[in-house]
């Protein structure tokens, strides 16, 4: 039975937790037509369901302000780590930049989970390349126009322009970061901590607690890397703490190399804490060590954080940050029904940092169930860590299937694809050097076919994915194209084109 | 799957596909004895050195193979690398980049690639090789 429908649900019995709203204590929610009826107890409507959660958790559901849902860090199946794993709402935090939104939009908008734009100031978002993400080159242009008329027609979609704090380039990018966020209204957001692979002469990170003002928001709050929030003796920076003072959101962003526990244990002890904890969650550390934000919620609670100042870090507290608190993060009634259902066990766990310096703890979070704008999820964590969510692996050997499902329209267009990429030389040599130029001249290129051709957007990008890849992966399609071998890439696109169509 | 039919030549221009950048890494260098291993008695993967260079040598189902010693990415060791795809590919636990045994090419990581080394198998003893 889906509460979405119109339909009435009574959750009876679980503690109910909604820090914005001063609950904290064993009572009943009611759900009606896919929003929040009532928290309290009352009589059950006749005809709802009743769902008896007595001995579980129960708070708005939660959100993830930090998560690689779309592109070269994104997932075949972002819910899998969005409904599947507790989380009602999360943002994408850098994969789509002003030159790929068009494509963020159109294939992120089946999602169940409510995913929204950290947009990049780079063109093309997130490349996926430690070695490069610090290169001021890489930036492109960063077009104002263009930025100013997306906001303006999709103003709801985007929450945060993000940028890196990092490499050996000066502050110039923040500033200018900083300047877009400005004249877009939006709030700036900036990764800290260099790659460790780096070691720049002047640290960036510094520079972004210097810059940010209140409302803006700094990620990896316990990373280990260089640019620590830290000093050598374990204490605070006081340009960090002047940060926090102004009115800085300091987020927890785990990430597969940004949460120190050494750094972790030292800043907490300091009093130095996160006001929203997310996860990073991207293909490359959902196996380990993030996991899923649970995991890194449990992280907080072994730090020593109580269970209410962790759920509202993850519902009331990034909801104010994103300024969601019209839909998310809380139980007020007539919000959309986003609810998390969780149970906290006793026991001996394990929780890893990005150093793989291992803490036992005693106490674990354990998601159990979602509901969505009312509709019921089940929980299941393992769905985020299957292969085949986060292995992005080219089909070299063989064509996928979904390369039966294109339609003629789509073939046609693929044929004059080839064609008009074959006039182009192009290479990814090495991960130091990536021709971000190149990619935005592969990818105008299929623009301008698709348009010429009449054909929509979500369908050119189909008809291409469906060459090369097995899962729902998405990926900006300048970046895909040039990570593909040419004669290979050119070769597929043309047994594709000329494939007659089979039945689906 | 296989798909049916005649390939229609594509809109445009005729598209001209070289075949250069497909062609298999061809093997190099002499093979050399690795000093320490045997086939059965070492437990595997296990580390070897090869032109002054070490290496881990992996037993797959399709037999030997050795890899450079520490991924391209972070410098994690490969010896806490796993075997997947049915043993032809290596994966570095640290952030699961993984690697083509063939031919050593980064498979979800562009741009990264490994050194692959060719071993045999002879009078009980390990002979390896520069594979790419």
């Amino acid at each position: 039975m889906s509460a979405g429908t119109g339909s009435t649900v009574v959750l009876k019995g679980a503690h109910v937790i909604d820090p914005g709203q001063g609950i904290d204590t064993v009572t009943d929610v009611e759900i009606g037509s896919g929003r929040i009826a009532r928290v309290g107890s009352g009589s059950v409507p006749a005809g709802a369901e009743v769902i008896d959660l007595a001995g579980a958790y129960l708070s708005p559901g939660w959100i993830d302000i930090h998560v690689h849902a779309y592109g070269t860090l994104g997932f075949a199946e972002p819910d899998a780590v969005g409904v599947y794993q507790g989380v009602t709402t999360f943002v994408d935090a850098g994969g789509p930049g002003i030159g790929v939104l068009d494509q963020f939009m159109e294939l992120m908008s089946d999602l169940k989970t409510s995913l929204y734009a950290g947009a990049f100031i780079r063109p093309m978002g997130l490349l996926g390349l430690n070695f490069i993400e610090g290169n001021v080159r890489t930036l492109g242009d960063v077009p104002v126009t263009r930025w100013i008329d997306f906001a303006a027609q999709h103003r709801d979609m985007l929450r945060y322009i993000k940028c890196n704090a990092i490499g050996d380039y000066g502050p110039g990018t923040l500033k200018l970061t900083k300047g877009l966020a400005q004249i877009l209204e939006l709030p700036l957001y900036m990764h800290i901590g260099e790659f460790q692979m780096q070691n720049p002469k002047h640290l960036l990170a510094p520079e972004a607690f210097r810059i940010a003002e209140a409302g803006d928001m700094i990620t990896h709050l316990y990373h280990g890397n260089l640019g620590r929030v830290i000093d050598g003796d374990g204490k605070v920076l006081p340009v960090v703490r002047d940060a926090e003072r102004r009115g800085v959101i300091l987020d927890l962003g785990f990430g597969g190399y940004n949460f120190s526990w050494d750094v972790a244990e030292k800043a907490f002890a300091e009093g130095l804490v996160p006001h929203t904890i997310s996860s990073d969650l991207q293909q490359f550390n959902v196996v380990r060590p993030v996991k899923s934000l649970a995991n890194v919620m449990n992280a907080m609670i072994r730090l020593g954080m109580n269970l209410s100042d962790v759920i509202a870090r993850v519902t009331t507290n990034p909801a104010r940050a994103l300024s969601l608190t019209d839909r998310a993060g809380s139980l007020k009634i007539g919000q959309p029904a986003d609810i998390t259902v969780f149970r906290v066990e006793s026991g001996e766990f394990e929780i890893g940092d990005c150093h793989s310096q291992v803490r036992k703890a005693d106490k674990q979070i354990v998601p159990l169930r979602t509901f969505k704008r009312g509709e019921p999820f089940a929980v299941d964590m393992a769905r985020g860590q299957d292969e085949s969510n986060w292995f992005l692996q080219i089909a070299e050997d063989h064509i996928p299937a979904a390369a039966q499902r294109l339609s003629g329209r789509q073939r046609e267009y693929l044929g004059s694809l080839a064609a008009s990429l074959s006039k182009v030389d192009w290479e990814l040599s090495s991960a130091e050097r990536l021709d971000i130029d190149k990619a935005l001249e592969l990818q105008d290129i299929f623009h301008k076919l698709r348009v010429k051709q009449g054909l929509p957007l979500k369908d050119a990008l189909r008809a291409v994915y469906a060459c090369f890849l097995d899962q729902a992966f998405t990926m900006q399609i300048g970046l895909l194209l040039l990570r593909l071998e040419r004669p290979f890439a050119l070769r597929r696109l043309c047994d594709v084109a000329g494939a007659k169509i089979m039945a689906a | 799957m296989t798909m049916s039919g005649t390939p229609d030549p594509p809109a445009g221009d005729a598209i001209a596909v070289s075949d250069a950048a497909a062609s298999p890494q061809t093997p190099s260098g002499s093979w050399q004895l690795l000093m320490g291993l045997h086939p059965e008695a070492t437990k595997y993967p296990a580390r070897a050195n090869i032109e002054g260079e070490s290496i881990v040598i992996f037993r797959t189902r399709a037999g030997f193979r050795g890899v450079q010693r520490s991924c391209p990415h972070m410098q994690a060791t490969m010896m806490n690398a796993e075997l997947v795809a049915n043993d032809t590919m290596i994966r570095c636990p640290l952030h699961v980049f993984t690697f083509r045994l063939s031919d050593g090419k980064g498979v979800n990581c562009p741009g990264f690639r490994v050194r692959i080394y060719e071993v045999k198998e002879e009078s009980g003893a390990l002979y390896g090789r520069t594979a790419n």
